[in-house]
């Protein structure tokens, strides 16, 4: 697929092995693959934590038309990044998830609650820095409601 | 007069829910105004523990991510780990694999059109489509010794050669009468198209939009099978299954019509197993598997839409970060949706069409 277009309009992005790793806009970008270049089935978001490279989200698009597949690679320090529910609903379940489990605030998503957690669980266990102290290992959740 | 809407929970017991999930309905008398999934009962930190255990010692839990199809997350985690150290597998191992792959899906759909009818409010289907179940799992119970965890494929191959073909035969051979059986009592049935046909329209964009992959896609008329492009599949026969109905009952007629193309599948391997070729497969120390410092991805047509394995590795001897892709979990999603506006009766039988298992959705 050409992707010269898309590289003129986001400036910055650029192409690592089979991902497009891009600094900001992330809303556009998604919104821009999925018009222009028919990526109508978004397949997952997956989070990394890369430390102190902050959190990657890596999105996964699919195109039914063309058959082809594309990452785009988005990595947030402040543990911030906007939702994209508008443009994908399936992304709902996705978002929730990774707020659960990252922390990740999705900015535009009013929906994000705990969902494998406890309502009132301290940290997020997905999180390189998260440790299971005495307080998680004893946690009762009659104690805690 | 006032008019008040009712919140009513739906599950976390309820025995069409298929495990533990609940659905916060809120209903205007019958009909449905929202409906809020609420999931994490089962939840066993799938992906917490792939960070903390070697991959050999992950093996045996994968299975259980599925527990009604086992065998395809096993597949997946195997095939990642040898995308990653570049192994290729020989036609016997890879037949091998597809016809157990195949079994699978057949025992696993089995069990979707008994639990389904029961849904429905007809018993009898259940027992036959159990019946029928069973000759698939005690034939796997003799060759792994499990009749649901099998742990029966390792990186690089298969822990030992396939056995007892003949009982595959036998199934093969009697699974096409009982399917028409079910056809007769099942597909034409008025009750049971009067609840079915033309409830919970899928409209395709709306499963694209909500990454809805598998037969449920398919039955929407979507050409979506990731089979078609495995290299687990090439050299075999067989249709993808595109219906365009729409409705709950294409989406049980899309099923019926899959089993019949795994049949072609396992038959086609078991000619090839016949020639009772020598295994060969490479030998890797399970005990010392590291992957190469990087990422991989691999996705297989599981039997409730796509599944996918990503893997981070940092050179370890354990992932770095570990993560599935599940169809349940989508179709759960796609609940927000699909019931809003239809009646609490047709509510469990919608939600029961589209083949959501709760271990898949928690992970």
């Amino acid at each position: 697929m050409n992707f010269e277009e898309f590289f003129s309009i986001f400036e910055g992005c650029e192409l690592k092995e089979n991902k497009i790793i891009i600094q900001s806009k992330l809303y556009d970008v998604i919104d821009f693959v999925k018009n222009n270049y028919s990526f109508d089935i978004l397949k997952e978001i997956i989070a990394v934590d890369n430390q102190s490279l902050g959190i990657e989200l890596i999105y996964h698009l699919y195109s039914t038309i063309d058959e082809e597949d594309l990452f785009i690679s988005f990595s947030t320090n402040n543990s911030e990044a906007s939702s994209i529910v508008n443009i994908f609903k399936s992304a709902q379940a996705d978002e929730n998830e990774i707020y659960d489990l990252f922390g990740i605030k999705f900015i535009g998503n009013n929906e994000l609650k705990r969902l494998y957690m406890p309502e009132n669980w301290q940290g997020y266990p997905l999180r390189k820095d998260y440790v299971q102290d005495e307080m998680r290992q004893n946690w009762n959740d009659n104690d805690n409601t | 007069m006032t008019t008040t809407t009712l919140k009513l929970n739906l599950g976390p017991q309820h025995p069409s829910t298929h495990g533990v999930l609940r659905l916060l309905l809120e209903l205007d008398g019958e009909k449905i105004l929202s409906c809020e999934p609420d999931i994490g009962y089962l939840h066993r930190g799938m992906e917490k523990m792939a960070e903390k255990l070697s991959y050999i010692k992950y093996l045996p839990l994968v299975d259980r991510i599925d527990y009604l199809a086992g065998f395809f997350y096993s597949e997946l985690l195997c095939r990642t780990v040898e995308k990653a150290l570049n192994i290729e597998l020989s036609d016997r191992v890879r037949a091998i694999r597809t016809m157990l792959l195949e079994l699978n899906r057949i025992s696993s759909h089995l069990l979707w059109i008994g639990a389904f009818l029961m849904d429905l409010g007809a018993t009898s289907p259940f027992f036959y489509a159990f019946r029928e179940r069973e000759m698939i799992l005690s034939y796997f119970e003799k060759l792994t010794g499990q009749r649901m965890m099998y742990n029966y494929f390792v990186f690089g191959g298969i822990r030992k050669d396939i056995e007892f073909l003949d009982d595959v035969q036998k199934i093969i051979s009697i699974l096409p009468e009982k399917l028409h059986d079910y056809e007769r009592i099942i597909t034409e049935n008025p009750i049971f198209k009067r609840r079915c046909v033309n409830k919970g329209i899928l409209e395709p964009e709306i499963g694209l939009n909500y990454s809805i992959t598998g037969v449920n896609l398919r039955a929407s008329g979507i050409d979506y099978d990731i089979r078609k492009n495995d290299y687990l599949y090439q050299g075999f026969d067989f249709a993808a299954v595109i219906l365009q109905g729409k409705d709950s009952w294409s989406r049980y007629k899309a099923r019926i019509l899959e089993i019949k193309e795994s049949i072609k599948i396992i038959s086609q391997a078991l000619d090839y197993l016949k020639k009772n070729e020598k295994l060969e497969q490479k030998h890797i120390n399970p005990l010392n598997i590291r992957l190469p410092e990087g990422e991989y991805y691999q996705e297989i047509e599981a039997p409730r839409g796509l599944a996918s394995c990503y893997i981070k590795s940092t050179g370890e001897d354990r992932p770095y970060r570990l993560k599935w892709r599940t169809g349940s979990y989508y179709s759960v999603n796609l609940l927000r949706k699909l019931l809003v506006g239809e009646y609490l009766n047709d509510a469990i039988a919608i939600a029961g069409s589209l083949d959501i298992i709760l271990p898949e959705v928690d992970k």
